[in-house]
């Protein structure tokens, strides 16, 4: 099938002007939304999504507790006017119940559920706009926001999706490429080099796979990095905010630094 | 909608010192203010017109407060066999986000969903607030314009942030300018009427179109003209009734401890005079007939300055985001 618009040219740019191996801008918030116990907003390009967490609480449904862990309970909604065509998805679609089981089931190795039994860990996530890459974007909201939650978690859940044109690998698809080119989702556990989720919905010749497969890896590293970075900023301002950093921390320390500092002062006490 | 949990002592709490003089509230505000409201126009970006707006922000850790996002979006729809209507038509739907009401199951938060939905599209989906440019082709096709508003959080109010949302969202929405086009066979050339053969008898035959009229987009499709009747989208304000007094913008703790809520939607047409379009009481409380009126009147004022600060704000957006445009295309 050829496509119109050409996804990676002759100079080695893709349509909106990366470079193969170039992720779109990320931005993260941590400032919390609603009634929510943590909650995080995470934007790759145009592709946004808001995710909140609640719990550990009693859960809604007695009958959904597990006597010897937490339940995670995922809830994914997609606001009609995300894609370009207005389409609007109830509770029931297929598609949303799937994605919210893919996610569950990323994270349930992840977050010590056993720390908690009898109760329940909401996770409901909100898609605002739609730009490729939508699966990897609920993945890393989802891990901030059950960190800004104090959720117990083994470490960061960090996901990426890579694709391959020809023979040409790219990270980050935008709608427009992964229309076109297969594509692999891929979440990493950065510090332990496990992977939690690898999804594919398109066909993909399996001397490829391997090529993409790591540098999906690799790119989940950087994003960790950044991930890290976001969380330590918003501990920062938490902390400022009680009064016990000493005067001078500001949000624009590096992490490093922040991170010596809070030691110190738990040494104090 | 009690969507906390308060005891009877802390509602009786909350009443009594509404009803004390002076009246005090929680927030240190008088009975008739308002919290800080904060919109944002155009903020999606696959939209006709879009608006998130928030009431009650706290100003230090920039959380809190009843947030909605509304966006519009226009679909060409056939009116001879589609679901389109001659003009266009207004079609609003809300949704609630389980994130704003954690305590609800999903069932329950669909009929909650529900219930806003019908409140706001029989308001604005009513013939007499139809905009005049939501047709293209006459009897054949016309613009479907869809509000979607999903509530992000609720703490109070939220059927005002919902219409203001809506009123926001609709300011901002840009109708793509549309051209009749027609084709027109040659006469007496490609269509040679001896060729065709039986069907001919039947009456139905397709083949002896001379014409058709479809339409173009002669301009670049984000821009457009604005939706007809701007003016015309109301405002909402709550009444909340404490007998004797009345206050706006209640928090979700004042919200359970009122009694009766009165919605008031009214409209502020530039040359007529004001209308009211729509009109709930909502809670089991009761207010005696003789109070409406006065009450009503009251909303009237209420909702005209809300018009007003609104229409104002709408209108520095409006400058803002044309500015930007400008030096962002002077930068290229």
């Amino acid at each position: 099938m050829a496509s119109r618009i050409e996804i990676l040219n002759d100079g080695g740019f893709r349509s909106d002007g990366r470079k193969q191996y170039e992720l779109r801008d990320i931005s993260f918030d941590l400032s919390p939304q609603s009634s929510a116990d943590g909650s995080a907003s995470v934007s790759h390009g145009l592709t946004q999504v808001v995710v909140s967490v609640f719990g550990p609480r009693e859960a809604k449904m007695r009958r959904e507790t597990i006597h010897d862990r937490a339940n995670i309970n995922v809830e994914v909604n997609v606001a009609p006017f995300s894609a370009g065509e207005r389409r609007r998805r109830g509770r029931g679609d297929k598609r949303i119940l799937e994605f919210g089981s893919i996610i569950k089931s990323t994270f349930e190795p992840v977050i010590q559920t056993s720390l908690y039994p009898r109760s329940q860990i909401d996770i409901y996530v909100q898609i605002l706009q739609q730009d490729g890459g939508v699966l990897q974007a609920c993945v890393n909201a989802t891990t901030l926001a059950l960190a800004s939650a104090g959720i117990p978690l083994l470490d960061f859940v960090c996901a990426v999706t890579g694709g391959v044109h020809s023979t040409s690998p790219l990270l980050d698809l935008t709608t427009l490429e992964e229309n076109d080119v297969p594509h692999v989702t891929v979440a990493v556990m950065p510090r332990t080099g496990k992977v939690t989720l690898v999804t594919m919905e398109t066909r993909l010749h399996v001397d490829r796979f391997e090529e993409i497969f790591r540098l999906a890896c690799e790119a989940g590293k950087v994003l960790h990095k950044e991930m890290r970075a976001a969380v330590r900023e918003r501990t920062g301002v938490l902390v400022a905010a009680i009064g016990a950093a000493p005067r001078g921390t500001s949000a624009g320390m590096d992490a490093g630094d922040r991170d010596v500092v809070m030691d110190e002062r738990i040494d104090d006490y | 909608m009690a969507s906390i949990s308060l005891s009877k002592s802390e509602k009786s709490y909350i009443q009594t010192s509404l009803t004390s003089t002076p009246p005090i509230r929680g927030d240190g505000r008088s009975l008739l203010d308002y919290r800080p409201i904060a919109l944002e126009i155009g903020v999606v970006p696959l939209a006709n017109g879009s608006v998130r707006l928030n009431i009650g922000k706290s100003t230090h850790e920039g959380a809190g407060g009843t947030e909605v996002l509304a966006a519009v979006k226009l679909e060409v729809e056939d009116v001879v066999n589609g679901d389109g209507v001659d003009g266009g038509r207004v079609v609003c739907s809300v949704s609630c986000s389980p994130a704003a009401y954690p305590h609800l199951s999903s069932n329950a938060l669909d009929d909650l969903s529900y219930d806003m939905t019908t409140v706001l599209n029989q308001t604005l989906a009513h013939p007499s607030l139809r905009p005049s440019n939501l047709g293209i082709l006459p009897k054949k096709k016309s613009w479907g314009l869809h509000l979607d508003l999903i509530v992000l959080a609720d703490s109070g109010n939220v059927f005002d942030a919902l219409f203001m949302a809506a009123r926001a969202a609709l300011w901002d929405t840009k109708v793509p300018v549309t051209r009749v086009v027609e084709y027109q066979a040659k006469k007496g050339g490609a269509v040679r009427q001896d060729d065709m053969d039986v069907e001919q008898e039947s009456g139905l035959d397709t083949r002896q179109v001379s014409r058709a009229v479809d339409f173009e987009l002669p301009d670049y499709w984000d821009e457009g003209e604005t939706l007809a009747g701007q003016d015309r989208w109301p405002v909402c304000v709550t009444l909340n009734i404490v007998s004797p007094i009345y206050y706006l913008d209640a928090t979700l703790q004042e919200e359970a401890s009122t009694p009766l809520r009165l919605l008031l939607a009214l409209s502020f047409p530039k040359t007529e005079a004001p209308t009211l379009k729509a009109s709930r009481l909502l809670g089991p409380g009761e207010v005696e007939l003789s109070q409406i009126k006065a009450l009503v009147q009251d909303g009237e004022k209420h909702a005209g300055e809300l018009f007003a600060a609104l229409e104002a704000k709408l209108r520095e957006e409006d400058v803002r985001r044309n500015q930007k445009a400008r030096d962002r295309f002077i930068l290229r």
